[in-house]
């Protein structure tokens, strides 16, 4: 797997805050590669710099230090314009609360990376074919019946799995998950997590994702664990299948 | 897409966005409203103080010399109007002799009269040949009043207005009295009625010397009233047949002045002016130029009405500009709606906002997505208020009578002006101005929270739920 070239290769990453008069450093020098196809679990406790290492491989956050090249690009030399075209394309987020639009239905929701895309000429004209790939992403997560529902009105569980279609709607061959199943309760967890495995299996998604749940550790490919800004080790696994059957 | 997509949704969801809608709208019916009134009024007050006055009056200064030849003017009346008949721009001319004194009205229990006047009234005298009159100013109409007051009375022959009343019955012992018609609002303030008789008096020149002569009076005879739109004017002046005037005070002058209408006064004011004073400064009937008279900038002797009303004009136009700015001052409120409830909006979206950003949009995006919002309300609030504020411009006088019957007060009170509807003019310029303005001031005020929300870190606005 290592021999095909990562999907992101992140390099001396520093990043640090000022505060006050002093500047708090998070991240003290990070390397991490992701492969495609490869599942990658970070852990690590509260506070260690998980959230801020992926909003920089995710190119939300500029780092202080270090590079990061996504599909090849040096994500942090790129204009504005084509950093976002490159989040976009290649890079589905799922975030831990959902982060869908209360104004759009779950259809709406799923539908706007295809909208950010394209002007509204080149949108009108493709817009067929967006529906039918929100609406079959929707249906496989079983939320036939939620369409037209705004994210007020339905569970975690559904939101959650709007924003993995959502994710997923511009077949990136990036995912990036940050705890997303931290605002679930433990069985709607397991199933969203499920079927975030199967769309990574199915598309042969590089898939990076930070979890608390020491119980996943099996079911990545590599585990890297950080502790106070720093990754600190490394485990490999071959993939088990789901431990525990769900109610 | 989004950005329409995520405008219109976010417009359409959000009541609270209406608010800015409405800031706009109120602002721009309001103004145009008021603009359509208060350009009704200055139009009034336009026509209000133009009065009885002719596009041209031309008023030689007969004591004068001719600076360059030393003659001194004509003052027979034919060369003069012959003249400015011939011009191509002018339909109608009529002379006029005018002359000043006084009006002694006879006295009468109940009538309050100014102890300091002596129960005298300051009065022009203006001496006219009636049919020429009225081809070249508005007393035809002025006369042709509604008979409203028990003052007012229209002469009983409009087309010989000097004729003595159907009921006098003169005295056969007494010289024929000459007959006046003077301001209806003077008749009422002094009790007069059509076919009273009362008493003019004023000093004569001896032509010869110029020296003031015995005070001259004579007993004249109330014909009628007239009502123009310059009420100060309906009441210091009196008109009388010019032929009898002259004859009364035994001038050697056949007229002061000439009172002459265009065919188009907008057009042709300014040339018309020019023209004439050549042409009749070549029948030696006018100054060749008004610097002959001393000040070059003045108009002298050849004279617009705007001319005669000049400093009250330039209130007018004072009035306007003031008007101007003050209505920019409401489109400035207007516009801090617009910007209060987009700042808002973008602190309330600070979430979406990031999201946006990680889901690939640009800050250029971002920006165009919140200018759209205030852009799209601006044009529903402008559109909706020029059809509201033109509206009610066009219904003012039910909107008003409504107003009035609802909150049980006289918003307009017609009894203070001279128009009994609430006069409003719709300038469609200054319709397009206020809504031009109405959407830049707004896109201005978008700009600012729009800016804020472009150049919004995705992390910051994601960090917290
Ligand atoms: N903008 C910021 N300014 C200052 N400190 C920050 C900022 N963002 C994150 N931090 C700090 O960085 C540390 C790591 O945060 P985070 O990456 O969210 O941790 P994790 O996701 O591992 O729980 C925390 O101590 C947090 O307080
Ligand atoms: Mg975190």
């Amino acid at each position: 797997m290592s021999d095909s070239s990562p999907l992101i290769q992140a390099r001396g990453i520093q990043r640090s805050y000022p505060v006050g008069d002093r500047t708090l450093e998070i991240l003290h020098g990070v390397d991490l590669d992701l492969f495609p196809g490869e599942r990658l679990c970070l852990m690590g406790a509260s506070g260690t710099g998980k959230t801020t290492l992926l909003n920089i491989l995710g190119l939300l956050d500029r780092p202080t230090q270090g590079q990061v090249h996504v599909v090849g690009r040096n994500g942090w030399a790129l204009s504005t314009a084509e950093r976002a075209r490159l989040r976009n394309a290649h890079i589905g987020y799922v975030f831990q609360f959902y982060h869908l639009f209360a104004e759009l239905t779950a259809l709406e929701n799923a539908m706007l990376p295809a909208m950010i895309q394209h002007g509204p000429l080149g949108y009108l004209g493709k817009r067929k074919v967006y529906k039918e790939r929100a609406l079959e992403l929707l249906h496989r997560f079983g939320l036939s019946a939620r369409l037209k529902h705004r994210p007020g009105k339905l569970s975690g569980g559904e939101q959650q799995r709007v924003a993995i279609a959502r994710s997923l709607l511009l077949d990136p061959p990036i995912m990036i998950a940050d705890e997303p199943t931290g605002n679930l309760d433990q069985a709607t967890g397991e199933k969203v997590l499920e079927l975030l495995f199967e769309e990574q299996e199915r598309r042969g998604l590089g898939l990076l994702l930070v979890t608390h749940d020491e119980n996943l550790g099996t079911r990545c490919d590599r585990v890297l664990r950080m502790v106070d800004g720093l990754i600190q080790g490394e485990e490999r696994h071959t993939r088990e299948a789901p431990s525990e059957a769900e109610a | 897409m989004y950005r329409f997509f995520l405008s219109l949704r976010y417009i359409r969801m959000r009541p609270i966005n209406w608010i800015g809608t409405l800031s706009i709208f109120v602002a721009v019916s309001a103004l145009i409203l008021i603009l359509a009134i208060m350009s009704g009024f200055l139009e009034k007050s336009r026509e209000h103080l133009r009065g009885h006055l002719s596009d041209l009056v031309v008023a030689p200064s007969f004591d004068l010399p001719v600076r360059q030849t030393g003659a001194m003017l004509t003052r027979e009346v034919q060369p003069m109007m012959d003249t400015v008949l011939a011009h191509p721009s002018v339909v109608a001319a009529a002379p006029q002799l005018v002359w000043y004194g006084m009006l002694v009205p006879p006295r009468r229990e109940g009538v309050l009269s100014d102890p300091s006047s002596m129960g005298m009234v300051m009065v022009s005298f203006v001496g006219i040949d009636p049919q020429l009159e009225y081809a070249a100013t508005s007393l035809r109409k002025d006369l042709e009043i509604e008979e409203k007051h028990l003052f007012g009375a229209r002469p009983d022959d409009l087309d010989d207005p000097f004729a003595y009343p159907k009921n006098y019955e003169p005295d056969p012992d007494e010289r024929p009295l000459d007959t006046i018609l003077m301001g209806e609002s003077l008749a009422k303030a002094w009790g007069l009625h059509k076919g009273q008789t009362l008493e003019l008096a004023t000093a004569t020149i001896d032509p010869e010397t110029g020296a003031f002569d015995q005070t001259a009076n004579r007993k004249v005879l109330l014909a009628g009233t007239f009502r123009s739109t310059f009420n100060e004017m309906d009441l210091q002046r009196v008109y009388m047949d010019r032929r009898a005037l002259g004859d009364w005070l035994g001038r050697y002058d056949e007229y002061s002045q000439v009172v002459v209408k265009l065919a188009d006064y907008e057009r042709d004011a300014e040339t018309a002016k020019v023209e004439l004073r050549r042409d009749l400064a070549a029948q030696n009937v006018l100054h060749p130029a008004p610097e002959s008279l001393g000040d070059p900038d003045y108009p002298w002797e050849l004279l617009t009405w705007e001319d005669n009303r000049r400093s009250m004009l330039a209130a007018i136009e004072n009035e306007r500009a003031l008007l101007g700015i003050m209505l920019g001052l409401v489109l400035l409120v207007a516009g801090f709606g617009v910007f209060a409830i987009l700042s808002m909006m973008v602190s309330e979206k600070r979430r979406d906002i990031g999201i946006l950003s990680a889901l690939g949009a640009t800050p250029k995006g971002i920006l165009s997505l919140f200018l759209s919002i205030g852009g799209l309300e601006a044009l529903v609030g402008t559109v909706l208020g020029v059809i509201a504020g033109v509206y009610a411009a066009i219904y003012i006088d039910p909107f008003e009578q409504w107003l009035s019957r609802v909150f049980g007060i006289q918003i307009f009170d017609r009894s203070i002006y001279y128009f009994d509807h609430i006069p409003t003019v719709i300038e469609w310029t200054g319709i397009v101005a206020i809504a031009v303005a109405a959407i830049a001031v707004a896109l201005i005020a978008a700009a600012i929270p729009a800016l804020r929300a472009a150049y919004l870190n995705p992390v910051d606005a994601l960090r917290y739920e």
